[in-house]
């Protein structure tokens, strides 16, 4: 165990490096998504389609979506590394989940704030860049911290589609040494601190924001 | 554009595979509540060492890849001399991804029961074991019912996953008749028609569940 860990580690890199550019992707695309959801009505198009692509990514398995990336982007004309591939799959997955995760913190904000703005002569854009989403911002950090670590486990899929990322590579080993269970526990011990690390930040993220709220609640 | 008369050939194929995926689903619920049932009771009535390794087996439940979960499960189950075929060691494989929240969901449940029952048990002469059988799990049956739903939609998520240790649920027979005929966007899309179907009437099933009867 000790003489493949070096060997596990640049994979483990790419794990990282997959999870984190996604969720970074994901998090611009879900605000925008979730602020039009929450701003406008139900029936403006933009948002009957955005809907409909949070419903689809809510109720197939990652790991469709995976192939479909990769089945299809070439299809289309788009020849990318599969690392990218990879990227946009979890891009395309995460984005849904965030959707959700920022329409729920923007309809959270009180009413008032857009009034009071509205009397102070500001237009809706300036509204929503200035006031809003900076306060539902921090509402979304522990959903988003969250988010974080399923897309950690769920990178662990784009194996299938033969990147190298740790699970892949573990299995790429395997195939060298035969030794299964020694490389299997090996993963498990490199995937736990990082995944249990960031649900663990997630927690402190939300008793934060939970005793701000409720000193707020006593000052009233 | 779309091959229709291809998709309605392959129809009977991907029904098939998708009611082992359902059977696959429906059987390792059935496994993790039962298994949630037996070790939330033990963990509520023991002392702090059991306590300690169940809470490591639900971090590593939760803190593992299910990907990787079930290679282990795959791997380990004939290295201690168990050998069943692929089908069933996708219901075990599962069933213990499935236990680690199943715990959790029925442990909270009981907590959130109020205080004073557990102590009326102890008033009325109950020892541990028969307050948590007889009053508290009753009453927590009823509201543990949405989030069981809405574990069983993460089990058939996960199963899909079993397509790598060769389990002919849907996503495998989508993969075998895409390399079989090499017709991409007619089999993605019929298979996840089929994800859809499933898991949005389980969606729905878990909101009625939330709205009747959560009170």
């Amino acid at each position: 165990m000790v003489e493949v860990f070096p060997r596990l580690l640049p994979p483990l890199w790419v794990t990282i490096k997959v999870s984190f550019i996604s969720l970074f992707l994901a998090f611009f695309i879900g605000l925008f998504f979730g602020s039009i959801n929450s701003i406008y009505s139900k029936f403006n198009p933009i948002n009957l389609v955005s809907r409909f692509y949070v419903w689809i990514v809510l109720c197939t398995p990652i790991i469709i979506q995976i192939y479909a990336a990769y089945l299809l982007l070439p299809k289309v004309g788009i020849k990318l590394d599969v690392f990218w591939v990879g990227v946009i799959a979890l891009t395309f997955n995460s984005a849904g989940y965030q959707t959700e995760i920022s329409r729920a913190s923007i309809t959270s904000i009180d009413k008032g704030q857009y009034e009071a703005s509205k009397t102070l002569g500001m237009s809706l854009l300036t509204t929503m860049i200035y006031i809003i989403i900076p306060q539902a911002i921090k509402r979304m950090l522990p959903a988003t911290a969250n988010e974080a670590s399923h897309l950690i486990k769920a990178s662990a899929v784009l194996s299938v589609i033969a990147l190298l990322e740790l699970h892949k590579a573990a299995i790429n080993l395997q195939g060298n040494s035969f030794k299964f269970i020694e490389l299997l526990a090996l993963q498990a011990l490199l995937y736990l601190p990082i995944v249990l690390g960031t649900s663990y930040i997630a927690s402190i993220l939300q008793k934060n924001n939970d005793d701000k709220s409720s000193k707020i609640d006593l000052a009233k | 554009m779309l091959d229709i008369d291809f998709m309605i050939e392959i129809l009977p194929r991907v029904l098939k595979a998708s009611l082992v995926t359902l059977e696959i689903s429906f059987l390792s619920l059935f496994f993790s509540v039962f298994l949630g049932l037996i070790f939330s009771i033990i963990a509520l009535s023991s002392g702090k060492l059991i306590n300690i390794l169940i809470r490591c087996f639900v971090e590593f439940t939760r803190g593992v890849p299910q990907l990787v979960q079930i290679s282990i499960i795959y791997f380990a189950l004939p290295y201690i001399g168990i050998y069943f075929d692929e089908f069933w060691t996708g219901v075990v494989a599962l069933s213990f991804i499935g236990a680690g929240y199943t715990i959790e969901i029925f442990r909270n449940a009981v907590l959130n029961v109020d205080r004073g029952q557990h102590e009326a048990g102890k008033i009325l002469g109950l020892t541990k074991y028969q307050t948590l059988i007889y009053i508290l799990y009753p009453q927590i049956i009823k509201r543990s019912l949405p989030p069981i739903t809405n574990e069983l939609i993460n089990v058939v998520k996960a199963s899909a996953l079993l397509s790598v240790i060769s389990v002919n649920e849907l996503t495998k027979i989508m993969n075998d008749v895409i390399f079989e005929y090499f017709v991409v966007i007619e089999v993605l899309l019929e298979a996840t028609i089929m994800y859809l179907l499933i898991i949005s009437v389980l969606v729905y099933i878990s909101r009625y569940f939330e709205k009747r009867l959560v009170v």
